[in-house]
């Protein structure tokens, strides 16, 4: 019994803090990256994963409860909700910032983002041909 | 003898939540940080998003440090509150863009087809600033 529970704590704790270096490592990232919609992609870490261990670990040292279940309940709104906030964040980043183009490429229509990506296809062919020729040469 | 093992797993337990509480305190300083220097409003958005992310995790810790289980209830609704606060607070933000982009799109039209009526209405403004 008390060598089961001792596994149980031993488990529990390693995911517990397992959670918290997600954690940790999500701020990191959020320090280390400069522009937000890089942030935002290190912010979602500790939204899914970093929550998932944790409540995982509490679950686990809570035993077989009702309480296990509310912890799950947490878990499943987080997954759920997380998505719809980061892209009403990233939807209100792209939408009001009018320097966008310094940060990433912006395509203002999708067919024009394919007539870009087939010439930039196109020169790159013509490259490549080029170098052959020249080292047939 | 069993009494001694049994305070010697609830001492290790203990000690474990309080390591965790502490180490994610300095975590939500850290975002805070983050809230108060982030360059766009964007960024403190998402600071606040972690920040709820991590109180969430304090508060279950908490309801087993604490042997309390009705604070999972509250986890549970801190939750659903903070997270209706991103989207609230970034519809808000999204509006308040709108309104100036329109505004300044009436000036530039007005002033582009008529400027006489646009001058007009300056000193219409500035007389009544003056009365």
């Amino acid at each position: 019994m008390s060598a089961w529970e001792w596994i149980r704590l031993l488990a529990g704790g390693a995911l517990l803090l397992g959670g918290l270096l997600i954690f940790l490592i999500e701020m990191y990232g959020v320090f280390r990256f400069k522009y937000v919609l890089n942030r935002m992609h290190a912010a979602a870490l500790g939204d899914t994963l970093g929550i998932t261990c944790s409540m995982a670990g509490l679950m686990l040292l809570s035993g077989f409860r009702f309480s296990t279940l509310k912890m799950a309940m947490v878990i499943v709104f987080l997954w759920l909700t997380s998505p719809v906030s980061s892209h009403l964040l990233a939807r209100l980043e792209a939408g009001t910032n009018e320097e966008l183009g310094e940060h990433c490429e912006v395509y203002e229509k999708l067919e024009t983002l394919e007539a870009e990506l087939q010439d930039r296809r196109e020169e790159q062919q013509m490259q490549e041909a080029q170098e052959q020729k020249e080292e047939a040469l | 003898m069993t009494a001694e093992k049994v305070s010697l797993f609830l001492q290790v337990q203990r000690g474990l939540f309080l390591v965790i509480l502490i180490v994610l305190g300095l975590l939500f300083f850290a975002a805070l940080v983050r809230a108060v220097k982030g360059p766009r409003v964007v960024d403190r958005l998402v600071a606040v998003n972690m920040v709820g992310t991590m109180v969430m995790v304090m508060i279950a810790v908490l309801s087993l440090y604490l042997q309390e289980e009705y604070l999972l209830d509250i986890c549970l609704i801190y939750a659903m509150a903070s997270f209706l606060a991103v989207i609230v607070l970034s519809k808000v933000y999204i509006g308040i863009y709108e309104e100036q982009h329109l505004e300044k799109e009436n000036r530039m039209s007005r002033g582009g087809s008529t400027g006489l009526k646009s001058l007009t209405e300056a000193d219409g403004r500035k007389e009544d600033g003056a009365v």
